[in-house]
């Protein structure tokens, strides 16, 4: 019902925004209809329309105008499906709609694996190949951009440093809201044609094509509002939910990651929010901001569009980062090993990302005398990156290491971002990436990074959090098979990829010479291999997320506080506020309690002794 | 930094531990640079790149081969270092916990200094002293205006105002300057086989210098080809015409049955 109401208002928000652009345009003097500049103006509309309607104005916005709020009564699984304010429901709405995204854009990567597994046009033609790699590229970037903050950032984090919930749950509840009308531009872009211009939509050329291309320029944009208010509401829950005791040196090495990660959105995300604007207004308002001819300038698109970029890159990656080290210091019976250089290097990533957006840029025209700077400042940029292995390898040391799935996902990502990470000093190197920008190497590194890091930390998140959030186990022998086979496969697809780009191969090409053939069928071979590991991963998710053996409280015997509570949790979380005694990472040291829940009695000196 | 509330207890647990660590560091120590020497011997024997045909390709392939020194010690130390402890420290059963080691001075400082050195030494060379090599030589024997349009080049002989379309013709070891254009889209002027890649840009003019070094032509190598790098639409991927690079005395009799 909700979401028939959402429809139903964001659709009579379309047609009053419609008719009020179609007037102002009659007004002066043009053509009253015309698709984009109409849609683009409505869009705004049929948004307000589509939140008002599928929550905000019952639950949030009535009392605004002197009237009760409606009291919200949906229970079960029918809550997926509402504006539900509880962070664990929003956790679970994030998970499931970008997994679903991740699949889409997954079967796309098999249409244009297998488009290129021989020289010429199959089964597709340019037209559609740049269209089919458009929607993959930036399906897989909102996935990575979102998914794992939306889900794990929602659902463990308030659990994590001792909350009952977010601080502003309406406001979740919206950011959540907001992805739908993602989806619908997607597939209106989809359907609509396409667009040819990559997820990076450079300017002049999104400016020209078809209609398609706005429709992703409207779901760029929505997806940064989502995201800008999803990381306004992390930054003040972490400041401001923390438990007693829960002092910033004791949060869970997750925790500063996603903490870190929100403040990168919320600083950055308004820059493509703006590249995106530039582009429409461009499109439909007569605006010239990339038309040379008229006085614009096309590298302004670049500038702007990486100074968000980039530090999106760590957006996806800081997360991995903070899955990674909490596996590896739950799985190898040890405390996380200096942990304040792990959450330096978190800091001095967030840093030094907003001085490096040019490197994607060395050949791109801009002045010759940038280019040492930016060389310098990301090479740079490795060192506080290298802090996140000192800590793993640390950590990994003498450990009593338990080879259990989440563990294994984490270990993946460690020599995957290896890879993607060294791969990165090389095209930081401007005289190499003169050759190498805009080839395979590239598509080789950022899929290390992005699939290889943050991707399978993605997944080894679900395994670890899965008994939590559904009070079921997956089961273990699927979970191994699926990690092997995935890693496997990863690395049978993408590490050839360094090699077609060396010879010569750039990116974003249905066709290529006839020299790249053999390379290029292996490639596509190891991408069907890695494909088909995901079916072992839904047939195990599905069946025990319906029939799974119920979890225990903890069945990793990990020491952070969603550990101490059932599975799932309490619509409350905790019966009584946890009181934070030492950080989580107390392995190995006798008599080391992560924090006092209560129950049995707590003494009033616990309750006198600790500061909040 | 670094130093938890914890680093004394449970001394006594972990001592056997800490007796074992000088053998174990040493063991590890030999297999990493067993494995590093084994590793460049390797990566020495691959020819990574493809055909190179400029000045240009030299200084890109030198700094892509020293860079591939560099970061192989790196790799091979984390595939070791964790490959030994995951080996070794494999949880066998009981449900002891390990030793809360929550820091060691040493190992961070060693790692703060290597790192940030070897950071440095990647800035300086093969980055700028690259960069430099690549602007040591500014003064253009012969220019040429490069004209991108969807979906064709096409190349105007500055001196001669000789125009062509298709194969472009270069002679050897001279120094070209291409002045570059576009007319619709960015383009990007990519030559593989030499190493240079510059955007094509609307209502700019960028510029890029290559000295070809060898002759060839794209009938017997593929990457002696202008291909368009930056995706500009349907005819992207064919966006490509040969390049010829031939002896001087040749290129003359070409440029003047040309019209120049």
């Amino acid at each position: 019902m909700t979401i028939v109401r959402g429809v139903v208002a964001g659709a009579v928000g379309y047609v009053l925004g419609a008719a009020l652009i179609m007037a102002i345009r009659a007004a002066s003097g043009a053509a009253a209809w015309e698709v984009e500049s109409v849609t683009a103006g409505a869009w705004l509309f049929a948004l307000t329309g589509w939140l008002l309607g599928v929550g905000v104005w019952r639950y949030w916005a009535r009392p605004w105008f002197g009237r009760p709020a409606d009291t919200y009564t949906t229970t079960g699984w029918r809550r997926y499906f509402d504006f539900d304010t509880d962070h664990k429901v929003i956790g679970v709405q994030y998970l499931i709609t970008f997994l679903t995204m991740f699949f889409m854009a997954g079967l796309f990567a098999m249409l244009m694996r297998y488009e290129l597994m021989g020289v010429g046009e199959d089964i597709l033609n340019s037209d559609q190949y740049n269209s089919i790699m458009s929607l993959h590229g930036t399906m897989m970037v909102f996935v990575a951009v979102a998914a794992t903050v939306g889900a794990f950032g929602n659902y463990v984090l308030p659990i994590m440093i001792g909350a009952d919930d977010m601080a502003y749950p309406k406001l979740n509840a919206l950011s959540f809201w907001l992805v739908p009308p993602v989806l619908v531009a997607l597939t209106a872009s989809f359907l609509l044609g396409g667009y040819d211009t990559g997820w990076t939509g450079y300017a002049p050329l999104s400016v020209k094509n078809d209609v398609g291309g706005l429709f992703f320029n409207l779901a760029f944009f929505s997806l940064g509002l989502s995201s800008i208010v999803g990381a306004l509401n992390i930054i003040v829950t972490v400041i401001t939910m923390r438990a007693r005791g829960m002092t910033w040196f004791r949060l869970p090495i997750f925790v500063w990651s996603i903490f870190v990660t929100a403040i990168l959105s919320l600083i950055f995300t308004q820059f493509v929010g703006l590249a995106m604007l530039l582009v429409i207004l461009d499109r439909t308002a007569g605006t010239v901001f990339f038309d040379p001819a008229s006085g614009g300038q096309p590298l302004l698109y670049q500038n702007v569009f990486w100074f968000y970029s980039h530090p999106a890159v760590y957006i996806m990656i800081l997360p991995a980062f903070g899955i990674t080290l909490e596996m590896v210091s739950h799985f190898s019976r040890k405390p996380l090993f200096a942990y304040r250089w792990a959450v330096g290097g978190l800091l001095g990533i967030m840093g030094m990302s907003s001085v490096v957006w040019a490197h994607h840029m060395f050949t791109s025209g801009m002045a010759e005398a940038l280019r040492k700077p930016f060389l310098a400042s990301t090479e740079l940029i490795s060192i506080p990156t290298g802090f996140i292995f000192l800590s793993a390898l640390g950590t990994l040391w003498l450990g009593r290491i338990r080879y259990t799935v989440p563990m294994l996902f984490a270990l993946g990502v460690l020599f995957n971002f290896l890879i993607g990470g060294l791969t990165g000093v090389f095209l930081a190197d401007v005289p190499v990436d003169i050759q190498l920008q805009d080839t395979y190497f590239v598509v080789a590194h950022f899929h290390y990074v992005i699939l290889g890091g943050g991707i399978f930390a993605l997944f080894g998140a679900i395994y670890y959090w899965f008994p939590k959030m559904t009070g079921r186990m997956m089961n273990n022998r699927l979970g191994k098979v699926h990690f092997w086979w995935m890693m496997v496969g990863f690395n049978a697809t993408f590490l050839p990829m360094f090699i077609l780009g060396l010879q010569g191969m750039n990116r974003r090409i249905a066709d290529y010479t006839p020299g790249l053939e053999s390379a290029n069928r292996a490639v596509s071979m190891g991408g069907f291999f890695l494909g088909t590991s995901f079916v072992i991963f839904l047939a195990n998710f599905i069946w025990s997320w319906v029939k799974g053996p119920p979890a225990p409280d903890n069945p990793w015997g990990a020491r952070t506080l969603e550990w101490q509570i059932p599975s799932p949790p309490p619509h409350e979380n905790f019966e009584i506020p946890p009181i934070v005694l030492a950080d989580p990472y107390g392995y190995g040291e006798p008599g080391s309690v992560h924090a006092d829940l209560g129950g049995n009695g707590r003494s009033e000196s616990l309750e006198e002794g600790v500061q909040a | 930094m670094g130093n938890g509330d914890h680093s004394t207890t449970s001394q006594t647990k972990d001592r056997t531990h800490s007796d074992r660590q000088p053998g174990r560091l040493a063991t590890v120590a030999f297999i990493w640079l067993l494995v590093t020497v084994l590793a460049e011997i390797t990566v020495a024997a691959i020819e990574w790149q493809p055909f190179a045909a400029s000045r240009e390709a030299t200084i890109s392939d030198d700094a892509f081969n020293l860079l591939m020194v560099l970061a192989t010690p790196v790799f091979t130390f984390v595939i070791v270092v964790g490959g030994y402890a995951l080996l070794r420290d494999r949880h066998r059963g009981d449900d002891a916990d390990g030793p809360p080691i929550r820091t060691s001075r040493a190992f961070i400082a060693t790692w703060l200094v290597v790192t940030t050195v070897l950071s440095v030494v990647v800035i300086i060379t093969p980055g700028f002293t690259g960069l430099d090599e690549l602007r040591a030589e500014p003064e253009a024997d012969l220019v040429i205006d490069v004209r991108a349009e969807r979906w064709s080049w096409a190349y105007r002989y500055a001196d001669s105002g000789v125009e062509t379309q298709g194969n472009l013709m270069l002679p050897i070891n001279r120094r070209v300057l291409f002045r570059i254009s576009s007319t619709d889209v960015i383009h990007s002027f990519w030559i593989p086989a030499f190493r240079i890649k510059k955007d094509a840009v609307p209502g700019q003019i960028t510029t890029t210098m290559v000295t070809p070094r060898k002759l060839g032509s794209f009938d017997n190598q593929e990457e002696m080809r202008v291909q368009c790098a930056e995706l500009c639409g349907v005819g992207h991927a064919r966006m490509f015409t040969g390049v010829t690079v031939v002896e001087q005395d040749e290129f003359d009799a070409w440029l003047a049955a040309a019209g120049g």
